[in-house]
């Protein structure tokens, strides 16, 4: 057989990728350059002609900008911000340290429950790993809490975003897939509540057994009296609840697109900060351009990626992936845990947004000719493979040495904390991880059962 | 020097302000779409020119915002081994960068999305729906006119990186101060006033 270097550039331009990204140079412009570069080589080997690059214009337009779902995403930008910047967040934390004060673990229970309700709008990692360490360390280390149950719950809690919708992450992937963002969000609700309440079912057996790595608050904390519980409760606990429900029942129903319950999540957001007297003209407009900044980021890496992509299936790219898979002969079992373990190990130095916006792209086309049989219908098997995918990207975050989330938790915490505390606080978490993801894996229904019900 | 300095700091300023800006597009989004939602339910208008003034506010979100994200730092760094670099090779590794990505990457972009306008214009496109928006080249002008932007955020990213290689020290420090000022830290994100909530204080009422 022939050899043609020509033939496997599309390798060529993974390597250079996988090299280039750790310069530390942004994603965004190396996903751009590289297939800018790439498409230059292709040139001089005559299997790309200069007036193809055109075609990533189109692309972008129709893509990136003339799409309603993505118009989603900086809503829910906005909604997140807003609502970290208006206190929502730390008054539910307030609130929920007062429901919880007489249960063991009842600061980490109570900041498990706030990173499923907040999970709800955020989901950058970065950020929403940063804003949950800062809200719920501090309070936690000065009630004395074993600071590796500290860590564990805030990073676990904090990372939970990217699976409970509303998640940016899950309109990406919806519309990298091709199917429907709210089909997807409702698969993704009971997965994330399982987790969710794996991590509760394990703080709540662990504070049991060793109450002293979670001393209580003290009992005058908060109001005393019933009147001042109850009213804490509907000041605190009942908004922020009221706006996920509004969002995610919105789309639930079919009352309106996610795009439409964005945008209704964002007004709420605004509404909230006014009712808890945080809004002002000054908070308002540096929760737009801090919104702005991320969307930026995210769409400086969904263009790139584009250009990246393009370049990639003109040259072949496509066929070379499918031939490599194919060569190794393995079943659509084999493929799966291969993608997954490719996932989990980027995972280790990439956020979901480089993840999704590279690897989907490129192994779409396989991930559609997975047949289980039995297992999983052929039409729920892309839901079921995003949702796994949600649940293991989420799983590599915090898994130690390199996980993402980790290295967020650290850059924030108190000096006290080590990296090696963090480190030992995060593998009972990781192992729920495993068992979730591993019966989400034997029993699909775990996902596809609630939008077979609710939506057909 | 003092020139390059000066240079990109109007640059810089330029940039940072049409982002701020189009930030307000973001409020423009929520208020669009809020409209679009209450009035379908209780009048009925027609609400494509709506859904496409949607996507028209997206686009002009995430172009104009490109460049101000880019002076900001804010785009995403793959930061592992980037750490272990003396200052000097990560100055080199942002000038070769904007050099032998950024810029061209742009360049391509402004190229063939102003081919892209120009085609659209030529033909007076307007929406494939009857009742859409017109002047569809217009929107479609944004995109090239925001990676314009991010390329002029390029060059100013550059100017500054060389007054720190090359320039003399007062100079490269003032530079350095500059960009330390506007970069966005990580625990900006939830502001003082709002960490240890502690007790049921609350607008400074007394405990």
């Amino acid at each position: 057989m022939d050899f043609y270097i020509e033939d496997y550039l599309p390798l060529f331009m993974f390597a250079a990728l996988g090299i280039l990204l750790f310069s530390g140079y942004p994603v965004a412009f190396i996903l751009g350059g590289i297939g800018l570069a790439f498409g230059f080589v292709g040139m001089y080997f005559d299997v790309f002609s200069f007036i193809q690059f055109f075609n990533v214009v189109p692309r972008i337009w129709g893509g990136i900008a003339e799409n309603l779902v993505l118009t989603a995403i900086p809503m829910f930008i906005f909604m997140g911000t807003m609502l970290e910047r208006s206190g929502v967040a730390s008054d539910l934390l307030h609130c929920l340290q007062v429901l919880l004060r007489r249960v063991p673990g009842g600061l980490a229970l109570s900041v498990t429950l706030m990173g499923t309700i907040m999970a709800a709008t955020t989901g950058i990692i970065g950020a929403s790993v940063v804003m949950m360490t800062l809200l719920a360390l501090p309070v936690m280390l000065k009630r004395n809490y074993n600071i590796p149950l500290a860590t564990g719950t805030i990073a676990a809690s904090g990372t939970l975003g990217i699976l409970i919708p509303p998640s940016i992450m899950l309109v990406i992937m919806a519309d990298l897939l091709a199917r429907s963002v709210g089909n997807l969000f409702v698969a993704a609700i009971i997965p994330g509540f399982m987790l969710a309440s794996f991590y509760m079912l394990y703080i709540l057996v662990l504070c049991g057994f060793k109450p002293q790595l979670a001393p209580p608050l003290p009992e005058d904390e908060g109001p005393d009296t019933a009147g001042g519980i109850l009213l804490l409760v509907l000041r605190s606990f009942i908004p922020p609840l009221f706006l996920v429900f509004l969002v995610l029942g919105s789309i639930l129903f079919g009352w309106a697109t996610p795009t439409e319950a964005a945008g209704v999540g964002g007004a709420g957001a605004i509404l909230l900060a006014a009712v808890n007297r945080r809004l002002s003209f000054a908070v308002l407009k540096d929760v737009l351009e801090r919104s702005a900044l991320t969307g930026g980021m995210l769409f400086g890496i969904f263009l790139g990626a584009t250009c990246f992509s393009y370049v990639f299936r003109a040259l072949g790219g496509d066929d070379i992936v499918i031939d490599l898979v194919e060569s190794l002969g393995l079943g659509s079992w084999g493929l799966l845990l291969m993608l997954m373990g490719i996932v989990f190990f980027l995972g280790f130095f990439f956020d979901w947004i480089e993840i999704t916006l590279i690897v989907l792209p490129v192994f779409s086309p396989i991930i559609g000719a997975l047949d289980f049989g039995d297992h999983v219908a052929p039409l729920e098997v892309t839901y079921w493979f995003a949702i796994l995918l949600a649940v293991n990207l989420q799983t590599s975050f915090l898994t130690p040495p390199f996980g993402f989330a980790l290295f967020y938790m650290k850059g924030v915490a108190p000096p006290q904390v080590k990296i090696q505390q963090i480190y030992k606080g995060i593998i009972p978490f990781v192992l729920l991880q495993l068992i979730g993801l591993g019966l989400v894996m034997a029993f699909p229904d775990i996902a596809l059962w609630l939008p077979r019900v609710l939506l057909n | 020097m003092e020139l390059l300095i000066r240079v990109s700091d109007t640059l810089d300023r330029v940039i940072i302000k049409i982002g701020k800006v189009a930030a307000w597009a973001g409020l423009f989004l929520i208020l669009v779409t809020i409209f679009d939602v209450v009035t379908r339910r209780f009048l009925v208008l027609g609400s494509t020119k709506l859904q496409e003034a949607e996507w028209h506010l997206h686009v002009v979100l995430f172009a104009f915002c490109l460049g101000y994200a880019y002076l900001k730092d804010a785009h995403v760094r793959i930061d592992l081994l980037r750490e272990n670099l003396s200052e000097r090779t990560q100055w080199w590794i942002e000038v070769a960068g904007c050099l032998l990505f950024l810029l061209p990457y742009c360049g391509l972009v402004i190229w063939f999305g102003i081919d892209f306008t120009q085609r659209s214009y030529a033909t007076q496109e307007i929406s494939a729906s009857a009742t859409g928006l017109t002047h569809r080249f217009l929107i479609k002008a944004v995109i090239p006119i925001g990676f314009g932007f991010l390329a002029l955020s390029g060059i100013t990213v550059l100017l500054r990186k060389l007054i720190e290689l090359f320039g003399p020290e007062d100079l490269r420090k003032r530079v350095h101060d500059t960009e330390e000022a506007e970069v966005e830290h990580l625990d900006d994100i939830v502001p003082p006033e709002l960490r240890e909530h502690d007790g049921n204080t609350r607008d400074g009422e007394p405990k």
